[in-house]
């Protein structure tokens, strides 16, 4: 992957996650129910949300570091 | 032994743990002002990852967090989705940031603000304005103490007494020790913070009601109301989608902004440090669900708190927990306070000994850092004693202190990634940021879709910094040279 991919993937990402977690992007998701976990899907929505950041943020790294060696080497 | 002796015991020997750990911490500093605001730039990163961690998350989202979750339901959510919006910048922000502090020698947030956009009285206002959102987050802080160690010795304690042992202790080790206190303490606590709300967020609903989702089920059959966004406003009635949206906006910004937290890129060993930090943050993030998870369960106990912030401690209390389990929670609580309140205390005497004073009277070195000690006891004392007043609304007045400093964001992004920005742009912008939303946080029924003030000032303040920098003349090539190193030609 290149960096600009990897850049505009993150960021979208990120971009995405603040229009899930607010208006309007949040109201298909303010429901009980399916419960997953044993939490409200209200509650396991944006937890969702900030569990992903990890692997997301992580695969960015990875092309950046790539990037960066490549380039002192 | 009486139970509150032991749960006072097991206090003491918490707080002693942090006292030596923030003694030792400093003997390894540098005599200068880069060693105790900016630690030397040394800190690896696990102390930036518990440093970060709980820094962010103080005695509001401990003590706060259930009893939002507890009384206004799913508005409580807010907190959990904002974090990580407001750190993952910090990616591609922390190393540059960094990057220009080693070269140019910033170690506060208004030095790289200024540093770009140079004016006296910019760096003055930055801050002041730091130390008008500073000293009401501190009062929390300091108050959320007091409350959690009266709470769980019966009264024993007063609020005055704990709230004095446990900010008298943050404020020896900040004036030793300086921001390597901060960092070592700080993971200490952090590392107690994350244990003890995941131990009981998941301990308590299974002794009540056998399980997460048996208690979710009985929430949802005898108060749905609570389980669905945007939840119920303070007094109950049902909250609105824009007041919860702007919120999760604004606390994003203002987390992003906070200068306490933004001059912590200062003190990472090395960049890859710094975005390893950013990487791992939403894992300590999630401790908020535990937190959460504790503030539901009292939503069903057929006996009510005297007030929802006390939702942690009342239940602690009136579920038959061992004392050794009581203590414990205290001692989590008494991080979540303190390892933010010494950041707030240490980087408002840094900011306001660095931006304020320093840039109309010259001083040497050791005289700057002794006014900083001087400031840390003076803003601890401030705070202190507004902690005491029983009639403050010190949540509003938090909520106040996101609206200034979520303000400073466009003048860093300009900095950082506008070459066309000017000094007059971004002084206007600043300001008029700034009266926009003094103007609605007086006058809240003005307020469009119950946007928060902080949000209506950003609409109006960036408009203004492009129109006048567009308007006044470009900084010289050579000046934005030191900013803006040469683009590869790749």
């Amino acid at each position: 992957m290149t960096l600009r991919t990897a850049r505009f993937l993150a960021g979208a990402y990120l971009i995405l996650m603040a229009v899930a977690v607010t208006w309007p992007g949040m109201v298909p998701f303010a429901r009980i129910r399916p419960m997953v976990l044993g939490l409200p899907f209200s509650f396991f929505w944006p937890a969702a949300w900030i569990a992903m950041a990890v692997p997301v943020l992580y695969g960015l790294d990875r092309v950046e570091r790539r990037h960066r060696d490549g380039e002192e080497g | 032994m009486e139970r509150w002796v032991f749960i006072t015991g097991i206090i003491v020997v918490y707080l002693a743990a942090t006292l030596v750990i923030g003694l030792l911490a400093g003997r390894k500093a540098t005599h200068s002002v880069a060693g105790y605001v900016a630690g030397d730039r040394s800190f690896g990163l696990l102390v930036m990852y518990f440093v970060t961690g709980a820094t962010v998350f103080s005695s509001f989202a401990f003590l706060g967090g259930p009893g939002w979750a507890y009384s206004r339901g799913a508005a409580a959510f807010y907190i959990l989705a904002y974090g990580v919006l407001g750190m993952a910048p910090f990616y591609w922000m922390g190393p540059r940031i960094a990057e220009l502090g080693r070269r140019l020698g910033h170690v506060t947030q208004a030095q790289m603000i200024t540093g770009r956009f140079p004016s006296r009285a910019l760096s003055a206002l930055i801050a002041l304005m730091s130390l008008i959102a500073f000293v009401p987050y501190v009062t929390i802080q300091i108050r959320g103490a007091g409350i959690v160690i009266e709470a769980v010795t019966d009264g024993h304690i007063p609020l005055w007494l704990g709230a004095l042992v446990a900010y008298g202790i943050v404020i020896v080790y900040v004036l030793v020790s300086g921001v390597l206190a901060v960092g070592w303490t700080n993971t200490f606590q952090g590392i107690f913070m994350v244990v003890i709300a995941w131990a009981l967020g998941l301990y308590l609903p299974w002794k009540m009601y056998g399980g997460i989702g048996p208690m979710f089920e009985q929430i949802a059959a005898a108060r749905p109301e609570l389980l669905v966004q945007p939840g119920l406003d303070a007094a109950g009635a049902p909250w609105s989608w824009g007041a919860y949206s702007t919120l999760i906006l604004v606390s994003a910004v203002g987390l992003m902004m906070w200068p306490h937290l933004f001059m912590k890129a200062y003190t990472a060993k090395d960049d890859q440090t710094l975005r390893r930090t950013v990487i791992l943050f939403p894992t300590f993030q999630l401790f908020l669900i535990p937190v959460f998870l504790i503030g539901f369960a009292g939503v069903l106990l057929p006996v009510a708190p005297p007030d929802p912030d006390s939702i942690l401690p009342f239940m602690i209390l009136n579920t038959d927990l061992p004392a050794l389990v009581v203590g414990l929670f205290c001692a989590g609580a008494l991080s979540a306070s303190m390892s933010t309140g010494d950041a707030l205390l240490h980087a408002s005497a840094s900011v306001v000994v660095e931006d304020g004073v320093n840039q109309f009277v010259r001083l040497d070195d050791r005289t700057q850092r002794i006014l900083m000690r001087v400031l840390v006891l003076v803003t601890g004392a401030t705070a202190y004693f507004m902690a005491l007043d029983p009639g403050a609304s010190l949540v509003q007045l938090l909520a106040t202190a996101y609206g200034v400093v979520s303000q400073f964001a466009p003048p860093v992004l300009a900095a950082l990634y506008w070459r066309r920005a000017t000094t007059a742009g971004v002084v206007s912008g600043l300001v008029a940021g700034w009266v926009t939303a003094g103007f609605f946080y007086f006058n809240p029924g003005l307020k469009p879709f119950e946007m928060h003030e902080g949000i209506l000032g950003l609409l109006v303040q960036v408009p203004v910094l492009v129109a006048v920098s567009l308007a006044t003349r470009k900084q010289s090539q050579e000046h934005l040279g030191a900013f803006f190193p040469a683009r590869r030609a790749s």
